[in-house]
């Protein structure tokens, strides 16, 4: 057994330390996380925390005794200063040290820096003392806000402002917000459901600056905002993984199925993770998505205590935007060719990334039913041609079971 | 625990979901012939109403009406991603025509 240091407190680290504990790992559990708050679920901050509908207790979970309960050793406020991977040590800003058998990096992602000017005047929302400062300025009447960056969080936040009687006005370079994640056909329809719902996005604007009085535009347009947000990215965090010498691949770190770095007892789990996945062509993927996350940390628990798990599962995420739900199972590409099946003015409908003839990966919004049929086509091993797919009288759920 | 009565069984149509509030505890009540199940209306993944999704008969599961997994009424065990955890079960039993919970 020994001693398991978990670097990182967010949805990975979390549900890695519960995990060892529920599996019979009967060491000791060191999490250490840089935010004072207990664990907490991240999706609801640019949702639900910031317009103030959240249910606290439902957010920040498990309840804050578990840990003392399960044996778990939480250092809130607490970093991971330095780490000596001959010695097994790391030295904690807490000033204690520990000496670790198992080690694993949880770090998640720092959010983006650009040489934008006036950019620290903007609010973020990637910890929840943030998503309360911005929650504690929206509760004192209707705002307007200008978000610079037209991604899942930045919409998201728009959608749930606009749906509380603010305004919002989204600021994207690209031509499409969400092109990336998405591709630019179906990124176009997204925009234009969070448009029919009020929030104004300016899309492939260049931000100048960011003012007192709002935002500055190339060109000098200035677009006013009680409230600038920037959500405009994050990158992972590496630092610890680089100074114990694991292999770095694709942007994160690398790791094999069971989330093991190429530094033997170092583990990598959640948004910094290049993983292999059997759902995609890629060598290895990074995916910065809720659900991912806690399944790494529950994998890598089953790891470390037991030898065995590998991370194999469909990936999925979601979005909420206002009373929209997006919800993306597979693994979409930007390129790949879209095939719909629905309705996309509702929306009730679904889109199904099809590479090669086959379906990759599925958007869908407003239609649960093709959404379930979906997950079971992908755990059937089923693929029905496109022409099937958009037709909407067919059961997919059906042609799964049919195998 | 306490027993409480949340209606009698004609008052509960055949795989239908229901909202029932019983001694302060929100419930999702399905009832599948002279059977009712109840599990917490709290979705534990995020914030939604389990008894607005659908039930999946076949899989005597509640679905979650936002992101799509589906609890199984009798083990509370989600079936897929996103949702990690299992949603609380509570013991229904039925006697004559009178449905009780445990809560």
């Amino acid at each position: 057994m020994g001693i398991a240091l978990i670097a990182g407190a967010g949805m990975a680290g979390r549900a890695c330390a519960l995990t060892l504990r529920r599996v019979g790992w009967d060491g000791e559990i060191v999490l250490v996380g840089d935010e004072v708050t207990h664990p907490y679920d991240r999706p609801p901050l640019s949702k639900s925390v910031i317009v103030g509908t959240a249910d606290m207790d439902k957010v920040v979970k498990p309840a804050p005794e578990t840990y003392a309960q399960d044996r778990i050793d939480l250092r809130l406020g607490t970093r991971v200063e330095a780490v000596d991977a001959a010695a097994r040590t790391a030295a904690l800003s807490d000033g204690t040290s520990v000496a670790w058998d198992a080690f694993v990096l949880a770090t998640g992602c720092a959010p983006r820096q650009l040489p934008i000017p006036g950019l620290e005047r903007a609010h973020r929302i990637t910890r929840m003392d943030e998503a309360l400062a911005l929650q504690a300025l929206l509760a004192q009447g209707p705002q307007r806000l200008a978000i610079i960056g037209g991604g899942f969080i930045g919409m998201e936040a728009a959608t749930a402002a606009v749906a509380h009687g603010h305004t919002a006005t989204v600021l994207e370079a690209a031509p499409e917000p969400m092109a990336r994640p998405l591709g630019r056909e179906v990124a176009a329809h997204v925009l234009r459901w969070a448009q029919a719902r009020g929030v104004d996005v300016r899309a492939g604007v260049a931000v100048e600056s960011v003012a007192e009085a709002g935002v500055v535009l190339a060109g000098g347009e200035e677009v006013p905002a009680d409230i600038v947000i920037a959500a405009v990215g994050q990158a992972p965090r590496l630092e610890l993984a680089e100074a114990l010498g694991c292999e770095i691949a694709d942007g994160g770190v690398r790791v094999d199925a069971g989330l093991c770095t190429s530094v033997e007892g170092v583990w990598a789990i959640g948004d910094i993770a290049a993983f292999p996945s059997p759902w995609a062509d890629e060598e290895r993927i990074r995916v910065e998505h809720a659900a991912v996350a806690i399944g790494h940390g529950q994998v890598a628990a089953e790891r470390i205590a037991l030898g065995e798990g590998l991370y194999e599962d469909l990936p999925t995420f979601w979005s909420d935007q206002g009373d929209l739900t997006l919800n993306v199972v597979g693994v979409p590409r930007p390129d790949d060719e879209i095939v719909w099946r629905g309705d996309t003015e509702t929306p009730a409908c679904t889109a199904f990334y099809v590479r090669d003839g086959r379906m990759r990966a599925a958007m869908s919004v407003g239609d649960m039913k093709t959404l379930r049929g979906v997950r079971k086509l992908f755990a059937a091993g089923v693929e029905p041609p496109p022409a099937v797919l958009a037709d909407p009288d067919t059961d997919l759920a059906a042609l799964a079971a049919a195998g | 625990m306490a027993q409480v009565s949340i209606g009698s069984l004609g008052d509960f149509a055949d795989g239908e979901l229901t909202r029932v509030e019983a001694d302060g505890t929100a419930l999702c009540v399905v009832r599948v012939g002279d059977r009712v199940h109840a599990i917490c209306d709290d979705c534990p993944h995020a914030e939604a109403s389990l008894s607005e999704g659908d039930f999946l008969a076949d899989d005597m599961a509640v679905e979650c009406p936002l992101h799509g997994s589906a609890f199984n009424v009798e083990t509370g065990e989600p079936d897929c991603p996103p949702a990690t955890e299992a949603v609380r079960v509570y013991p229904v039993t039925v006697e004559g025509d009178d449905v009780l919970v445990d809560v």
